[in-house]
């Protein structure tokens, strides 16, 4: 394997990033992020495991958007597992290959093993939290992109709609100019965005 | 078809049952067939202690009212309640013959039963419940059955301890998605209170915790009636 990492997910929407071996698998779940689509988003919804062996060539009639920009960076095969514990779904395990093929049997079993660690250990760590906050241990090590979801307030009250719509129109701004979410919320948090006066910078 | 091999059927089909999401209900009644399908017995149920700690059938081979009242008179007394009393397995009784519990033999002999046998299921220290066999006849049952009756009653205890992890599971699921959410909504009203009062985020925060303190609200709560929009926080700190 090249890299891994832990996506949360919650509601079917991916929620943060809980840790993340390098730059490129923090690409791939940004990228997720950014879209709502990937092997990731798929492994939760789904609750199985998913597999893609060659992201260039199969894995581009999966996933419309994902695949240029992660195989861009790289990457050749991607493999998400669900974080389960019975039939609860916590998020899903990332992991990636630069070069395509397929996980051997041992790869794949030791897999779910992890992915089923994993889910343990954030549900024993939750269970130590206050009721209504999130552990002290997830919040420190979680990225949950507190930026976009600023973000979305922000632009919500720049077009008077609410704060689901602005995080669609963020995302929307994102995808149509080829940007990572987090950096589109970056520029509206810190002013140098305004979504009320986009129309006119598009001019 | 010899015992064995349907013991090895049934154990089975239990372990095929016991994926995720499943009805434990539904499995337990499945295994009280199998006991009276595999043990020779005439009918079986299983009984489990509530949190209160008082016994409750929760599957049965038959829903004839006869076999549910010799369930329901063993909370008062009954091989089942000396099982999850003492953990011990109770088992051959003639109820012609056994002065324990005479209620209880009074009206299993009037169900047409002779014998009886109860079978704890447990885990490491803890007693969950009891299986509970009777027979028409008051025959001995083999040990090498009892063994195999033992095996199902523990299959139905792992199941039931699945299914409580799997509620536990659940429940910590819903608290972490919860505080999810909650921190989410909070950073979306951080947004909306800098925006609509020019502030940077660390003053908008300072802002709505002050309120929340004031007025004596959850933040969390705070947070939500501002991105509804039935709060907009009209006077915020100042840096």
């Amino acid at each position: 394997m090249s890299g891994a990492g832990i996506m949360l997910m919650a509601d079917d929407l991916a929620q943060g990033s809980l840790c993340s071996t390098g730059p490129t698998s923090a690409l791939i779940e940004q990228v997720q992020y950014t879209l709502g689509e990937g092997p990731c988003v798929d492994a939760h919804r789904q609750g199985r495991p998913v597999v893609e062996p060659d992201l260039a060539g199969t894995g581009a009639g999966r996933w419309a958007a994902f695949v240029e920009p992660v195989v861009a960076a790289g990457v050749g095969a991607v493999f998400g597992f669900p974080l389960r514990v019975g039939a609860v779904r916590l998020g899903a395990l990332n992991l990636y290959r630069d070069s395509p093929g397929d996980l051997s049997d041992d790869q794949h079993a030791d897999a779910l093993v992890l992915a089923d660690v994993a889910a343990e250990v954030i549900l024993l760590l939750q269970a130590r939290a206050p009721a209504g906050m999130l552990a002290d241990e997830l919040a420190r090590s979680a990225d949950l992109h507190v930026v976009v979801h600023q973000a979305a307030g922000m632009v919500a009250v720049q077009l008077g709609i609410g704060v689901t719509d602005a995080l669609v129109r963020l995302r929307a701004h994102a995808f149509a100019y080829d940007r990572p979410l987090r950096e589109v919320a970056d520029d509206v948090v810190a002013r140098r965005l305004r979504f009320d006066t986009l129309d006119d910078q598009d001019d | 078809m010899a015992r064995e091999t349907m013991l090895a059927r049934a154990l089975v089909e239990l372990a095929d049952n016991l994926v995720s999401d499943f009805d434990v209900t539904e499995l337990l009644t499945v295994l009280t067939d199998r006991c009276v399908d595999v043990l020779d017995v005439s009918a079986a149920g299983i009984m489990l202690a509530s949190p209160a700690g008082d016994l409750r059938v929760m599957a049965s081979s038959s829903e004839e009212m006869r076999l549910l009242e010799l369930f329901e008179v063993q909370s008062q007394e009954g091989p089942c309640l000396d099982c999850y009393n003492t953990g011990e397995a109770v088992v051959n009784v003639d109820l012609g013959d056994d002065p324990r519990w005479p209620q209880f033999a009074q009206r299993a002999t009037a169900a047409g039963f002779r014998s009886v046998h109860a079978l704890p299921m447990r885990l490491r220290g803890a007693v969950l419940g009891a299986l509970n066999m009777f027979n028409v006849d008051t025959g001995q049952v083999r040990p090498a059955d009892m063994a195999a009756a033992q095996a199902l009653a523990d299959v139905a205890t792992i199941a039931i301890i699945q299914h409580r992890a799997a509620a536990e599971a659940k429940l910590l699921n819903e608290q972490l998605s919860g505080a999810l959410n909650t921190r989410i909504v909070i950073e979306q009203a951080k947004g909306m209170i800098a925006q609509r009062h020019g502030v940077d985020m660390e003053t908008a925060f300072t802002a709505l915790r002050d309120h929340a303190r004031a007025h004596n609200l959850r933040l969390a709560d705070l947070a939500r009636d501002v991105t509804d929009g039935r709060q907009d926080l009209a006077t915020p700190g100042h840096p």
